[in-house]
């Protein structure tokens, strides 16, 4: 088919020079859309920061160091136009994105690494293609089943198994941190996440594993080494670059989660108390993105949509960060070959 | 020589899946000698050399039938616990066709094998002893101002030193040569087959070669395979000059 | 001996972790088939949400379901032209290095953003006056006209920029995958540039364009922030009724609704409703949904392979 369109142009001289017109047409709208997707990060980010200028000139840098989140939305959604403040303070908000998904990342790493050790090194092949439609399936359950398991199914489970009666009544009136206990929590959401980032840094890893040359494997083993110990001390260290891209993907695949954690984290931007002992983890928190689901219907007062608008820029900009960091890594393996 | 025999092969043949690579080859490798493994490719050199620390385990489809005894231990049917494997491939090293050092340091690459072999009491021996082995194979005065920098750094020819003295530090009986040098420049294989003349006091060698002058150079011992099948095996001198089979005769004068 | 106990003791813990791997997916799937799928009837999947607070009148599925399917449609039709586009302009015409390297940051940078940020984003933008026609126009409080921003337009808008960048890169990989020869042999018969694009290297790298289209799509209809922040979370089309008929299509798109994920957001504990036996089932039959996506994808994938395009 290509040789007849092509053998006709030639023989056609007319055909050329309403050719040039078609290819100029082609080569720039191409470029036009292009140009387009590459520049829709720079439009979300001046949207978006536009949206919420009015919060984070009146708040400063307090907007991350202050806390009272959950407090500021509920009396800003009663206030009149005239007396809002548009001050706001999300520090509860950030310690809940950094708690939940550095808990998460401690769990999900080992069991991530692990698999996909098994998958590429210690398994026959029906079990490892099986391992791996199992990793990928779990990839791509929505977050939204997710939620809905963690609701029904981990949220009574560490009621039922934590949360003692007298423990509730002592925290609905607690001096430094007055909540009320009811499974929903940062424990919660820190399991959700860690299953919903496992299967990222499972994948990568395993290709990490693929990628280290055969013959380290081959000296190591001729070498007198066990396969375990050449896995552990030869491949792994072999591939940890891209293990560890792997584990910033998951990061900000942790740090970005809003539905999930809406339905199982609690709702309330509280910071969790180191004082509280083991109910630190029991203690209903609000993520940077849950914060922008749950508060979601108060957006109609200017003040509160700008205030999650403003957590909309922290959260944008902690993914830019977190991508470039992958690109960093990636180009340092790609150069130190 | 009255060297006694340390590798005993007895109607051995070896099938990878359903292809049938070695033909029932009978011979024994003696101690402190430098045997050859000549022929064309596939004729079942490597295949038998990787057969002797058992790397073939690597491949799923391998399949072996006959005797293969190191010292007295039938490899194939005495050995059934990971760790008498492991230390039966401590006993007989190997280095590659490809020069092969792991992405570390050129200290680490050395000091790994004794670290996971040694017992607590010797782990401090560790730096003397890789002066040492790095000495003997000739690689120490070129590296020894940067030990931790990374043995990817070398040339080819000292990266294959550098194989050699890591296998050096398991202390091996016998080392295994799969075509060492034919990744390298004369030079280089020059160097190297001078090393190989002065390992043979102390350890036994059996290298697999394409380069038939190398071949001439080194070996005290030939054997000459082809089809899978041992064709000639004698002593060196005996089987260039005088061969006894015809086939050999054509493929050492490269009528094929 | 010590060290082999110890090896065998990480390597069992290996093991270990696949195991409660296998049982965490076993787990889920079962639950949600255990506890759904005596919702599936013809009845659920067919007749509309009812919004009640009494589970036995809770209704069906079908206008979310119809809700997937149109922002699907929608959001592939933006991004799918779009993307190829781009990923043809990046292979074919862009010049090499630094250039480039730009443009493949800013689509991976794009890639990385949470799709709550591209939510907001969404409403952002489509609040905006200007964009009223894609919604409909309501008076604000301070009596400023104010687009509404919610509709089936700007949620379908919105998905198409979530799955783009994604689109790109697969689209990219397809066509990278293409053996340089094909386009070769093109120029050598004296095509040009264009023709051999669309002649050539388009059909040539179909299968993995096919997969991007469907992978794309698995992405959209699985996404709920995006759903919750610019559709506007009613249970049935709010558009002209009855919503099905062709002169009431324009009313439908530009008035709100739900999708399946939408739908058992509302209908879970966290929501509105408190019916989680519906949940379930629509979350089940999303499940169906998002398995057949990707075992298409699978067998889209393997056909390439066997006809030896991808090697």
């Amino acid at each position: 088919m290509a040789k007849l369109e092509a053998t006709k142009s030639i023989e056609n001289g007319s055909h050329q020079r309403k050719n040039t017109v078609k290819d100029f047409v082609f080569k720039y709208l191409l470029l036009s859309l292009a140009l387009l997707g590459a520049m829709m990060i720079v439009f979300i980010f001046i949207f978006i920061l536009s949206k919420s200028w009015s919060v984070l000139r009146a708040s400063g840098l307090g907007f991350i160091t202050d806390g009272g989140f959950s407090k500021q939305i509920s009396t800003s959604y009663n206030l009149s136009p005239a007396e809002q403040t548009f001050k706001f303070g999300a520090l509860g908000l950030l310690t809940a994105t950094i708690l939940s998904t550095v808990g998460a990342l401690i769990l999900a790493i080992p069991v991530g690494i692990a698999s996909a050790i098994i998958i590429c090194e210690f398994s026959h092949r029906a079990f490892g293609t099986f391992l791996q439609s199992v990793i990928r399936l779990l990839a791509c359950i929505p977050s939204i089943i997710y939620g809905l398991i963690g609701l029904m199914v981990v949220v009574p489970f560490i009621k039922e198994t934590f949360i003692f009666p007298q423990l509730q009544i002592q925290y609905l009136s607690d001096p430094v941190l007055r909540m009320q206990l009811s499974g929903k929590s940062l424990l919660a959401g820190i399991i959700v996440l860690a299953i919903m980032i496992m299967p990222t840094i499972t994948a990568l890893s395993a290709d990490a594993i693929r990628a280290v040359p055969k013959n380290y494997k081959e000296a190591g083993l001729a070498m007198g080494l066990s396969h375990w110990r050449v896995v552990s001390r030869i491949i792994i260290p072999a591939a940890r670059s891209g293990i560890f891209a792997g584990i910033i993907l998951a990061a900000g695949r942790g740090t970005g989660e809003a539905i999930a954690l809406s339905m199982v984290a609690g709702g309330i931007s509280n910071v969790p108390q180191l004082s509280h002992g083991g109910v630190f983890f029991l203690t209903p928190v609000l993520t940077l993105a849950s914060a922008i689901v749950n508060k979601s219907e108060a957006m109609s007062v200017p003040a509160i949509q700008s205030a999650l608008f403003s957590c909309g820029v922290i959260l944008l900009l902690t993914s830019v960060i977190f991508s470039l960091s992958t690109k960093l890594v990636e180009h340092t393996v790609r150069s130190s070959k | 020589m009255m060297n006694e025999a340390v590798i005993s092969i007895k109607d051995v043949s070896s099938w990878y899946g359903d292809k049938q690579i070695l033909k029932n080859i009978n011979m024994e490798i003696k101690k402190n000698s430098i045997t050859s493994f000549i022929g064309p490719s596939a004729c079942g050199k490597t295949t038998l050399l990787r057969s002797l620390n058992r790397m073939n385990d690597l491949i799923p489809s391998f399949k072996l039938t006959g005797t293969v005894k190191i010292d007295g231990t039938d490899i194939y049917k005495d050995i059934k616990k990971p760790e008498d494997l492991m230390r039966h491939r401590m006993n007989v090293g190997m280095v590659f066709q490809s020069p092969n050092p792991l992405p570390m340091s050129i200290y680490r690459n050395m000091a790994l094998p004794m670290e996971e072999s040694f017992p607590k009491e010797r782990k401090k021996e560790i730096p003397k002893l890789i002066e040492k082995y790095l000495s003997d194979a000739h690689l120490y005065d070129e590296v020894k101002d940067r030990l931790h920098s990374s043995g990817h750094s070398l040339s080819g020819g000292q990266q294959q030193r550098l194989c050699i003295a890591r296998v050096l530090t398991i202390s091996p009986e016998i080392i295994l040569f799969d075509e060492p040098c034919s990744a390298l420049d004369p030079i280089s294989t020059m160097r190297i087959e001078d090393l190989l003349n002065e390992l043979k006091q102390d350890y036994t060698i059996v290298i697999v070669t394409h380069n038939l002058q190398q071949a001439s150079r080194i070996s005290d011992n030939v054997a000459f395979f082809y089809h899978g099948e041992l064709v000639e095996y004698g002593e060196s001198n005996q089987v260039f000059l005088n061969p006894k089979s015809e086939l050999t005769q054509n493929y050492i004068t490269g009528k094929f | 001996m010590n060290k082999l106990l110890r090896d065998s003791i990480m390597k069992n813990l290996c093991y270990f972790a696949c195991i409660i791997t296998i049982s965490i997916c076993a787990g889920i799937i079962l639950y949600v088939f255990i506890k759904g799928y005596s919702q599936i009837t013809p009845k659920f999947l067919f007749s509309e949400p009812t919004p009640t607070f009494s589970e036995k009148n809770a209704g069906g599925i079908s206008t979310p379901i119809i809700g997937t399917i149109l922002l699907t449609l929608i959001g592939t039709a933006i991004a799918f032209p779009w993307g190829l586009a781009s990923a043809l302009y990046l292979t074919n015409y862009a010049p090499k290095g630094k250039v480039m390297n730009m443009f493949n940051l800013a689509i991976e940078v794009l890639a990385g953003v949470p799709t709550i940020v591209i939510a907001i984003f969404g409403l952002a933008i489509f609040t905006n006056p200007m964009f009223g026609f894609l919604s409909s126009k309501v008076e604000g409080v301070e009596g400023i006209s104010k687009a509404f921003g919610r509709s089936f337009l700007v949620a379908g808008i919105t998905m198409g920029i979530m799955i783009l960048p994604y689109i790109i890169k697969t689209c990219i990989e397809a066509i990278k995958s293409v053996p340089p020869s094909y386009m070769e042999a093109s120029y050598a018969l004296g095509a040009g540039k264009r023709q051999g694009i669309m002649k050539v290297l388009i059909p040539a790298s179909k299968n993995g364009i096919i997969t991007a289209i469907i992978l794309g799509m698995g992405r959209i209809i699985g996404d709920t922030a995006i759903v919750w922040l610019t559709l506007g979370g009613t249970l049935r089309m709010t558009g002209i009724q009855p919503w099905f008929m062709p002169e009431n299509y324009l009313s439908t798109l530009t008035n709100t609704g739900s999708t399946l994920t939408s739908y058992i957001f509302y209908t879970s504990p966290a929501g509105e409703g408190n019916m989680p036996s519906v949940s379930f089932g629509a979350s089940l039959v999303l499940i169906i949904i998002i398995i057949l996506l990707n075992l298409v994808t699978d067998y889209v994938g393997s056909i390439g392979k066997l006809k030896g395009v991808d090697e």
